[in-house]
């Protein structure tokens, strides 16, 4: 594993992937390659194209031009066939399956990696049922690896949020991904938690399984991610280091306004010279994203 | 070419009436998202009010006097319409407002089957099929060719002015902008000020007026009525909505015009006659569905993720 | 805990409770009509005179006295699940009375005869739908605990003496079902004029054996039964089967309630079926009933029926496979729009289907179905060298003739619920039911979601098909009316009515469904308007059925996947939302 991480051969490439909804240009020409074993975080203020890139890189969406390839194989366009072919997901929102108990939630992401046909599902043989004890054997490992050991028989509605997203995690581990795309694990949790969450993405790393994470907090990827791409309106506008991107004046521009002391520059200056009536900088950058 | 210009013109009758449900169908599905199977009970209703209201309220005198009849009776027909329907929004579908789809579906079925066997059990005599009396001017017009019933003709232009008229509503007036408003997102809608309570019994209570205007005229073209016409118009008129792409209202009536016309062209030309001119209907209705959802005048819809 | 509480003070809660027992026996000791009713006498003394013979109190009145002399015992001693069981027992009385009430004022001419006319009094009735009033609000006063948990591992017994402890436990327990199905079947006769008085009585018995059951279900009983039964899987089926074999040596073995209990046994297997692509997959199906169709005319085309243009005559073992396998082509066909097609609209393809099966057979489709005149004739199912409409003797007992087709459904069932619950806890049926709970997640686990619905409705309606072999040996005949869009409702509202998801459910629901008419023959005439006030009734009050699964439970019953109501979280949405808007203005400003 470490050995791989010193040649860093391509896992997943997607280039010039471009999504265009009726006359509406989601992704233009997003390219983003993840070495193997690396963390590559995907920042980018609201609508700029995260969710939308994430869909496209599991054949949720057909890209109108681009392609993805895993290992130099180009990807179909079939989230089914994506996942068998080795790329995992979470969701923004977290979408489990309520009213199975959380073991049943990892057993379906056991799903293509059981050998059981139809009539063996009808009979219950021994070579089924040697099927299922692994799948469970495997199932309660990934559990206690995410931490969620000794509460598999409850009902996955029921679990504090913090947990339903480790839940969702190893859900995807379970399908056995070379590569895991994780939308917003953070969203939601408290510091404590955020920690956790990073930790947990470490360890992942440890197996061997890159990692694609679209975040928000931007504190937590840049001290997570090997590399960091900023998405902004569709489009890749740096891609670099966290070091390198945190200092990029583009980033800070586009992602956060602008930089902090010019902003309270210009207040203080326009509040010299305009009264009452001048609008934050800030507040309208939000607005325009 | 007589006979193909003949069953066109019977197409168009039944288009006709198939349209006035379809429009009710549409605009309920368009807004709470229900496939209402009781729209078609509330057309059956209306033709049995309308057929009461000539029985027990018109006095003899006036039964033949068209001018005075109809209008009665178009009236009569659309209140207990409008009535049936606000009763079943409010005690059966606006409790399971927020409830799984499949919940208010099963109820619609429960209100189809309630309604129907209520005006079989005790509207007089309803066990069969009851005559409908010829309220409209009793004669047959000559299109060249063609010879059409006067009270079909009316229908036809009924169906269309009316739902030129629902369709200026809803573009134009502010009830109607808060039904497009209320129909593509709810909450939004409430956000800004629309009460979708009164938006949704609004739906309702237009949708069933036509019904109901379509059960009397309907009634007074076939001259004859039954308890069981209601159920399987409405799945005619429901596969009209989808054919012309569901909360579409122009589509609703243009679809409702093809599925009339393949019912007596099927019935006409294709194997099986007359006994098969459901099933055209049914197979159209499939086809729709897995080919071309959104319909004729629909929006496809976008996966969400 | 206590999760409710009722309209009452919990002060309030025990003389109410007392009050209400105390009056639920005080009614089954009243007369309950004034005089005799047109029909003859209301049945168990109706008119018995205020403590002139207690204890000649018989049948419903007896019943009713159960209920109230175990509400007075337990409106005093306290036990676990106390308000549950109280509140049962109160809807019971309620429903014994209301039954009670409604039936003879209606037979017997207005109020008058519940309460007082021709100088005699009888407020039996009235006095018992009072009781159960008081006691379901001094119950509900009292607090709804959660239903207690017994441990499957009792008296500190272990290894074999714990396992012939639970044996003996649940031979108990089923052999009480028996009991309770065959007393069930039975009471108040067969319906029509033979028993004028059969709706009533089996109405009043229903709500007896629902007070039972509910009584026992919140003491936490059949919860523990439930739970050992799990733990000692192949026992229990052994002993229910075993049961179910002994039906009819049962007060219930007469020809007519077998030949009920395997027509109930047709509509079961086939609403397990449908249980399958509702219940697991989440699809819905409202033309269901042509598969058995499919079935049925199959296998009246392939049993050397005189009517039949086809003409052949093969064992029924083989025409039935035919048969089944001809309805699962049918089956993946209909189920192939499932690519392209979700949801309500599925529900409407379904619907098309079935209406195109129904007009095709309805017109006699390349002669095969008979059309009009159905095809009449078919020859009894004939294995081992007997005919399967002889009667039987067995063990002693003679046996009505219809007992074999009953064994033959029994073990078809039993195999049948083997299926579904293989299936339930096998890949295929999780991926099933995580495609119900959310298909996209479901395509992201790698599950191909076209495959596995396509094969849900293959396999459902594999075993419908099976069903129609046997439903139309034991008809003789085969006609397109017993495949209208109706029994489709009807099987889907068995399987709602059970509980989606379960098989008892489907099993229970075929059962009310199919027993309920034959019953209630007096009021045939209102059957459908009941059927169809009775859906909307449960969709309002009771959409999880009456055996609820543990994961369709919360689904139905209306709650988000956070475990909120769904109103709660909406209303919470709304607030959010909100909140972000006038943030947005401040911003602005």
């Amino acid at each position: 594993m470490n050995a791989a991480r010193h040649s860093a051969e391509t896992v997943l490439e997607a280039s010039g992937v471009t999504m265009v909804f009726g006359g509406l240009t989601a992704l233009n020409d997003v390219s983003l390659s993840l070495p193997e074993g690396r963390i590559v975080g995907l920042i980018g203020p609201n609508g700029a194209g995260k969710t939308t890139f994430f869909n496209c890189l599991t054949g949720l969406y057909t890209p109108t031009r681009g392609a993805v390839r895993l290992r130099g194989k180009e990807l179909p366009h079939d989230p089914a066939k994506v996942t068998t072919a080795g790329i995992a997901r979470t969701f923004q929102n977290i979408r489990l399956f309520p009213n199975m108990s959380v073991l049943e939630n990892v057993l379906v992401g056991r799903h293509i990696r059981m050998r059981q046909g139809p009539l063996a599902s009808l009979f219950h043989g021994p070579g089924f049922r040697r099927d299922e004890r692994r799948a469970r054997e495997k199932s309660l490992e990934l559990l206690e690896f995410v931490g969620l050991r000794g509460v598999e028989d409850e009902v996955a509605r029921n679990l504090p949020y913090g947990d339903q997203r480790r839940l969702e995690i190893a859900r995807a581990l379970a399908t056995e991904p070379d590569v895991l795309l994780l939308d917003e694990p953070t969203a939601g949790m408290n510091p404590q938690e955020t920690e956790d969450a990073r930790q947990l993405i470490f360890r992942i790393r440890e197996t061997g399984i890159s990692v694609v994470v679209i975040e928000h907090d931007t504190k937590f990827i840049f001290s997570l991610c090997d590399t960091v791409s900023v998405l902004v309106q569709g489009e890749v506008l740096v891609e670099g280091s966290p070091d390198v991107v945190r200092e990029d004046p583009r980033v800070i521009e586009a992602y956060l306004g602008k930089p902090r002391e010019e902003v309270e520059a210009e207040v203080a200056e326009a509040a010299a010279h305009h009264g009452a009536d001048h609008q934050g900088p800030a507040a309208g950058r939000r607005d325009d994203a | 070419m007589t006979t193909l210009l003949q069953q066109i013109a019977n197409g168009l009758v039944q288009g006709a009436t198939i349209g006035l449900i379809a429009l009710g169908y549409t605009m309920v599905y368009g807004i709470i998202q229900l496939i209402n199977f009781a729209h078609g009970e509330v057309f059956m209703v209306g033709t049995f009010g309308a057929l009461a209201v000539y029985r027990w309220v018109l006095p003899e005198s006036v039964q033949d006097q068209w001018y005075v009849a109809l209008p009665l009776m178009l009236l009569g027909g659309i209140v207990v319409a409008v009535v049936v329907a606000v009763l079943m929004e409010r005690f059966a579908y606006r409790p399971l407002r927020n409830a799984p789809r499949l919940a208010p579906l099963i109820t619609a079925l429960g209100v189809s089957v309630a309604l129907q066997e209520v005006v079989r059990l005790w509207f007089p005599d309803a066990e069969a099929a009851q005559s409908f009396p010829r309220v409209f001017v009793d004669a047959q017009v000559d299109l060249g060719p063609v010879q059409i019933s006067a009270t079909g003709l009316l229908l036809i232009v009924v169906s269309v002015v009316l739902s030129v008229l629902l369709q200026t509503y809803v573009n134009r007036s502010r009830m109607g902008r808060a039904m497009r408003a209320t129909s593509q997102d709810r909450d939004t809608a409430r956000l800004m000020g629309v009460n979708p309570d009164r938006v949704i019994v609004l739906t309702f209570v237009l949708g069933a007026a036509l019904a109901g205007v379509a059960g009397v005229l309907y009634g007074a073209h076939l001259n004859s009525v039954d308890t069981n016409d209601g159920f399987q118009t409405g799945i005619f008129a429901f596969t009209a909505a989808v054919l012309g792409g569901i909360g579409s209202l122009r589509g609703a009536v243009i679809g409702a015009f093809i599925i009339g016309l393949i019912k007596t062209l099927g019935g006409q030309y294709l194997p099986g006659g007359t006994q098969y001119d459901y099933v055209w209907i049914f197979v159209v209705l499939i086809l729709v569905l897995v080919f071309r959802p959104q319909g004729l005048f629909g929006e496809a819809e976008r996966v969400r993720a | 805990m206590t999760r409710l509480t009722g309209f009452l003070p919990p002060a309030l809660a025990r003389p109410f409770n007392a009050v209400g027992a105390a009056l639920l026996v005080i009614a089954a000791l009243l007369p309950w009509a004034t005089f005799l009713l047109n029909d003859g006498a209301f049945p168990d003394k109706a008119t018995l005179q205020f403590f002139d013979a207690p204890l000649a109190v018989t049948g419903f009145r007896w019943q009713l006295l159960l209920i109230g002399v175990a509400a007075l015992v337990l409106a005093f001693v306290r036990i676990p699940g106390q308000g549950r069981v109280l509140r049962a027992l109160g809807w019971g009385g309620l429903a014994i009375g209301v039954v009670g009430a409604i039936f003879i004022a209606s037979e017997g001419g207005g109020l008058g005869a519940i309460t007082a006319a021709d100088g005699t009094t009888a407020f039996g009735s009235i006095v018992a739908v009072l009781g159960g009033v008081a006691l379901v609000l001094g119950s509900t006063a009292l607090g709804i605990p959660d239903i207690p948990d017994w441990p499957t591992r009792f008296f500190g017994l272990s290894g074999w003496p714990l396992r012939l402890a639970a044996w003996v436990v649940l031979v108990v327990a089923f052999g009480g079902v028996l009991y309770l199905v065959s007393l069930t079947l039975t009471a108040g006769g067969i319906g029509g004029a033979a028993d004028p008085y059969a709706g009533p009585i089996f109405l009043a018995f229903l709500g007896f054996a629902g007070a039972l059951l509910g009584a026992l279900h919140g003491a936490g009983v059949t919860r523990w039964v439930s739970r050992l039964s799990e733990e000692h899987r192949g026992f229990s089926i052994l002993v229910l089967v075993a049961c179910a074999f002994a039906l009819p040596f049962t007060e219930a073995g007469s020809q007519y309630w077998m030949q009920v209990a395997a027509t109930i046994g047709v509509y079961a297997a086939t609403a397990i079926g449908l249980n399958i692509v509702v219940g697991l997959a989440g699809l819905l199906d409202l033309g269901y009933v042509a598969f058995l169709g499919i079935g049925a005319f199959v296998a009246a085309n392939l049993s050397g029926a005189g009517a039949s243009a086809l003409g052949w005559d093969l064992p029924f073992p083989v025409a039935a496979l035919i048969a089944a396998a001809v309805a699962g082509v049918f089956g993946a066909i209909v189920g192939s729009p499932t690519l392209r097609v979700r949801g309500d609209y599925l529900a409407i393809v379904t619907l098309a289907f079935g209406e195109i099966f129904y007009r095709s057979a309805q017109n006699d489709i390349g002669e095969l179905t008979g059309g009009a005149s159905a095809i009449p004739g078919i020859p009894p199912i004939s294995m081992f060298g007997t005919a399967f409409n002889e009667p039987l003797e067995l063990f002693g007992a003679e046996l009505p003739s219809g007992v074999l087709y009953y064994f033959l459904i029994v073990l078809v069932v039993a195999a049948i619920m083997a299926v579904f619950a293989n299936l339930k806890n096998s890949r295929m049926g999780r991926a099933w039911i995580a495609i119900r709970e959310d298909e996209d997640a479901a395509r992201a686990m790698g599950i191909r979601t076209g495959k596995a619905k396509i094969l849900a409705f293959l396999v459902g309606a594999t075993l419908a098909g099976l069903a129609g072999a046997i439903f139309v040996h034991k008809l003789g005949t085969a006609s397109y009316e017993s495949f209208q869009f109706l029994e489709s409702v009807t099987l889907l509202a068995a399987v709602i009515l059970g509980g989606m998801g379960t098989i008892p459910g489907a099993v229970l629901g075929a059962s009310l469904l199919f027993v309920l008419p034959e019953k209630l023959r007096e009021f045939d005439e209102y059957r459908l308007l009941v059927f169809g006030l009775a859906l909307i009734l449960i969709m309002r009050f009771r959409p999880q059925g009456l055996v609820p699964d543990r994961v369709r439970r919360a689904e139905l019953a209306g709650e988000t996947a956070m475990g909120k109501s769904i109103e709660e979280a909406e209303e919470q949405a709304v607030l959010e939302h909100e909140e972000a808007l006038s943030a947005q203005k401040e911003d602005r400003r």
